[in-house]
């Protein structure tokens, strides 16, 4: 028998003393037959010459200029100061779910008990954690109407991934390796075909009628076509489009009919929850972002979680783990590290079911629907609302056409950089139609801030048409040139044919509380000519135009 | 006046912004009598659920958490020498208080308005900036979703730029982490990757080989050299990964100095805690010719409308939602405010902070192996830095009380 032991940043010489305390009780010996203090006082390292690091590393001035606490924590501050979070005013970005995360989610996350659990801890030691998923487990279950999860995926691109990998495992334990093929509507996220890809799929496009949803006739014609090689259909529901598809049955039926598993993507749950669920519609797997529609934080680009949730026929392939047992039989292999993944976030997706329960759960969904048809009914006289459903509602987004704009010159670009002058960050720019933006106000929203999010909207619309009639120039306007810096408005030359209180404070409620914007509009293209990918040091990075601020590098 | 004792607070009503006289106004505006009035309009009535959620009552986040700490109390926190990918650590009480427990970091969105994301696009291009300066490689993206995912997006990399399209076997060192391989296996099966799993020191190299891992320190502790490795798999077109542990890297001899095409890892050991395993920020490293296959998202320097210094995700065209099918990854969330924390650990800690957090690591290491040495213990690991292997015979554990 071999062992491993592992030293740490925590771990003390007092520590070192226990495990050769151990050691020598296990030899009928003690502390005292080892010299401690002696060795101690002459470590040398084992690591041969040439494998010891000679290079020196962090040597930017960043890495060797905030080591107090003060500098430390206002490094932290000036840079939390350039970013606009919910913490500032909604952030209505369309198939994100950007709702409330509440503090009291949050605050068992840094909790000891489960923050400083080793994810390969013996089963005894971890049983707050397995209660807490299996009743995680349980209620994603009913939600869903499946009949178990799997919690490994740690993100939704990943439940995507291992949810087809699932679909493969089922197909090939039949003996039907070669259904290989996956029908994915044209209004699919990018992440859909790209995990099919993954997954060894053949990608067939299936085409969407005028009015957005899925071409029924299309579809029943690729499936029927395919029908000894389909593996499955990936759809999003509500679709992508903000859309309750009325053909959503018929959809799973035919592809069931022609020896297919439908997955739906979760993205959208947050209008299916309490009042529909995939199961219900037909599908056979999905995956919810947890960081949607179950309050884990977005942190600025993840963490996230995508667990999956599968119907009774795919629970023994869900996936395993090759150090902790969590096989099911047929189990796939992991798709992540840990075997349930990012597991001290699911916490924050427990505590909101938990605290929500079954009436707060649909009446989050019920107000979800509500604040976007509020905002649909406030906006569409001034921007073409793209798809609605049979009787002109919108499910929990809805998609605002600024595509006629061009024709003046104005880009969908120019609106999501103008709302930055309004305090809003914009809300999802040109997904799934090119040239639009797509709106999901969430239930945590008040009317007020809905009103003042539309409120910007109208404004901006207004200063659209002074474009499109003339009365405002074609690029120098407030539009083409926002986002505005307060370095931009307070500088000594003012030579725009606008004013700068049109251009900072453009509506009255943005003088209360302006949230200033810390750079120009970003040149991508200049950037992506000249790839810096890490702290640039100050001589080799030469501006080009650099007369308004001096450049403030690592700060 | 009577008073009500049963009154119990509702999380839902704070959860739920618009109170009940904002909704009749809005219903009004909208042009329906009633909330279900609008959800029967909205929902197809076929696809209705028939019946609520069956769902334990809800409970006030007062009760919540006193119920929780009841449940928390089953995880026995004990001193982890486990290791594996997943270290105790110190997170600085600075960073845990005003990132980790912050709003005003943990509930951004990913940057795509870079104009009013620089503060944490700055913070994520430190990370970058660590993770080149500390692995020496060219470039590093910021972030990936763990390190086991990460060697399968490596894997993946250099199975699209192998030059032999008919080789399609990828070398797996068996001292990488078990849990990494098993990864490996899940993504391998689909492409028809095989993977030969072995020991590095005899595997023989052939052109139907297309990439290797290895694990650096291995996954038994183990430091071995691979520079002859890396030069051997090179004359045969044979792309090197390597698997790090970042601490050590403070101390070792990076392998980026040494011939690796591609260094994954975990960051987790620079101050973001084990969490029953996650969410933690990996990292993804490579050469700067490998740009544009590189998966995940690249912080990068560019100038505003004014010309100023200003930062925004760059090479966005490799994405998913432009490239759709022909995306080579689907990596879509990642894990920026993990990745935000441990770039945060080394600005904190600077390079001679991390030095002395490594060197003490590796110290007590050699102490305790000295240590065993003296009780008779043989520890199997010729070189190391933090893991010791023990040959202990026909051992039997015992129970131990402090």
């Amino acid at each position: 028998m071999s062992g491993i032991c592992l030293i740490d940043e925590t771990t003390s010489p007092e520590d070192i003393k226990t495990i050769v305390r151990f050691f020598a009780r296990v030899k009928g010996k003690t502390l005292n037959d080892v010299n401690f203090d002696e060795l101690k006082e002459n470590i040398q390292t084992n690591i041969p010459g040439g494998l010891q690091r000679r290079s020196a590393y962090l040597t930017h001035p960043l890495f060797n200029s905030h080591h107090s606490e003060h500098e430390m924590l206002r490094y932290i501050k000036s840079l939390e100061a350039k970013d606009l979070s919910l913490c500032h005013s909604m952030i209505a970005l369309g198939s994100c779910t950007m709702k409330l995360n509440a503090t009291t989610e949050m605050v068992p996350v840094t909790w000891a008990e489960f923050s400083k659990m080793h994810p390969f801890a013996p089963a005894d030691q971890v049983g707050g954690y397995m209660q807490l998923f299996d009743e995680l487990n349980n209620w994603l279950s009913e939600i869903t109407g499946f009949a178990a999860m799997s919690l490994q995926p740690n993100a939704g691109a990943q439940g995507e991934y291992a949810g087809l990998m699932v679909i493969r495992a089922y197909h090939n334990d039949r003996g039907d390796s070669h259904r290989n093929i996956a029908l994915i509507p044209s209004s699919a996220h990018g992440t859909n075909p790209a995990s099919a890809a993954m997954a060894g799929m053949k990608i067939v496009v299936v085409r969407c009628d005028d009015n957005g949803n899925i071409d029924v006739a299309d579809l029943k014609a690729k499936a029927e076509q395919y029908k000894n090689e389909l593996s499955c259909l990936m759809v999003t529901y509500p679709s992508t489009h903000g859309v309750f598809e009325e053909s959503i049955i018929e959809i799973c039926a035919i592809i069931h009919e022609n020896g297919g598993q439908v997955y739906m993507d979760g993205a959208n749950m947050n209008a299916q929850v309490g009042l529909t669920s995939p199961a219900n519609i037909g599908a056979d797997v999905c995956h919810l972002n947890l960081h949607k529609t179950f309050c884990i934080p977005h942190g600025g680009g993840g963490p996230g979680m995508g667990p999956i949730g599968v119907a009774k026929h795919l629970v023994p392939y869900l996936p395993g783990h090759a150090v902790v047992d969590i096989e099911r039989g047929k189990s796939i292999h992991a798709v992540s590290s840990a075997p349930w993944g990012s597991a001290s976030i699911l916490i924050i997706s427990h505590a909101y079911i938990a605290m929500m329960g079954s009436e707060g759960l649909t009446d989050a969904t019920r107000y979800a629907i509500l604040n976007a048809n509020y905002i649909k009914t406030r906006l569409e006289h001034h921007y073409p609302v793209l798809y609605t459903g049979a009787n002109g509602r919108c499910a929990h987004e809805m998609i605002l056409d600024c595509r006629a704009f061009k024709n003046f010159g104005i880009e969908v670009t120019d609106i999501a950089k103008r709302l930055m002058d309004y305090g809003f960050h914009a809300p999802t720019v040109s997904f799934p139609v090119a040239g639009t933006v797509m709106v999901e106000p969430t239930e945590s929203e008040p009317k007020h801030e809905l009103d003042r999010f539309c409120d910007a909207m109208i404004s901006i619309r207004h200063e659209i048409d002074s474009v499109e009639k003339g009365l405002s120039d074609k690029t120098d306007n407030p539009l083409k040139n926002a986002p505005h810096t307060a370095s931009v408005i307070t500088a000594n030359e003012w030579e725009h044919p606008y004013t700068r209180q049109k251009a900072a404070f453009p509506l009255p409620y943005v003088a209360a509380y302006k949230f200033w914007p810390s750079v120009g509009r970003v040149n991508d293209t200049y950037g992506d000519r000249t790839l810096i990918c890490s702290c640039p040091p100050l001589t080799d990075y030469e501006f080009e135009e650099s007369e308004v601020t001096t450049p403030e590098f690592g700060t | 006046m009577k008073l009500n004792i049963d009154y119990q607070e509702k999380f839902q009503a704070r959860h739920i912004a618009p109170n009940q006289a904002d909704t009749a106004q809005v219903l009004k505006a909208i042009g329906v009598k009633s909330l279900d009035e609008l959800i029967s309009q909205t929902i197809p009535q076929k696809i209705r659920l028939k019946a609520p959620l069956n769902l334990p009552p809800a409970k006030s986040e007062f009760d919540y958490l006193n119920n929780l700490k009841q449940t928390a109390s089953k995880n026995k926190v004990f001193k982890s020498f486990i290791g594996q990918g997943y270290n105790d650590v110190i997170v600085p009480g600075v960073i845990q208080r005003n990132i980790l427990e912050n709003p005003g970091w943990y509930t951004q969105y990913t940057p795509y308005q870079a104009e009013i994301a620089q503060g944490r696009l700055q913070a994520l291009l430190n990370f970058q900036t660590m993770v080149v300066d500390l692995t020496g490689m060219e470039m590093a993206n910021a972030s990936l979703l763990d390190e086991g995912t990460a060697a399968a997006e490596a894997m993946f990399m250099q199975y699209s730029l192998r030059k032999n399209q008919n080789a399609n076997v990828f070398f797996v060192s068996k001292a990488v982490y078990p849990q990494t391989i098993d990864i490996l296996k899940t993504r391998a099966q689909p492409y028809g990757i095989e993977l030969l799993i072995g020991d590095h020191q005899s595997v023989e190299l052939t052109d139907s080989m297309f990439g290797a891992i290895v694990q650096y320190p291995a996954g038994d502790g183990a430091v071995y050299d691979y520079k002859d490795f890396a030069t051997a798999g090179h004359e045969k077109g044979i792309k090197l990964t390597v698997a790090v542990d970042i601490m050590s890297l403070a101390l070792l001899t990076p392998p980026g100095e040494w011939g690796a095409d591609i260094v994954v890892g975990s960051s987790q050991r620079f101050g973001v805690p084990m969490g029953f395993g996650g969410p933690h920020a990996a990292f993804f490293a490579t050469k700067e010719e490998y740009k544009r296959s590189m998966p995940g998202r690249i912080i990068g320097v560019t100038i505003d409308s004014a010309g100023n210094y200003a930062l925004r995700m760059a090479l966005q065209t490799r994405e998913q939602h432009i490239r759709r099918d022909k995306a080579t990854s689907n990596i879509c969330t990642a894990q920026a405010l993990l990745a935000i924390m441990a770039g945060m650990y080394t600005v904190y800690h600077g390079p001679a902070g991390i030095k002395l957090i490594a060197e003490r690591i590796h110290g007590l290491t050699v102490l305790l192996e000295a240590s065993l040495k003296q009780l008779g213990y043989e520890q199997l690991n010729k070189t190391y830095f933090d893991t010791l292997k023990f040959d202990l015979g026909d051992f039997t554990p015992i129970a131990f009380n402090t």
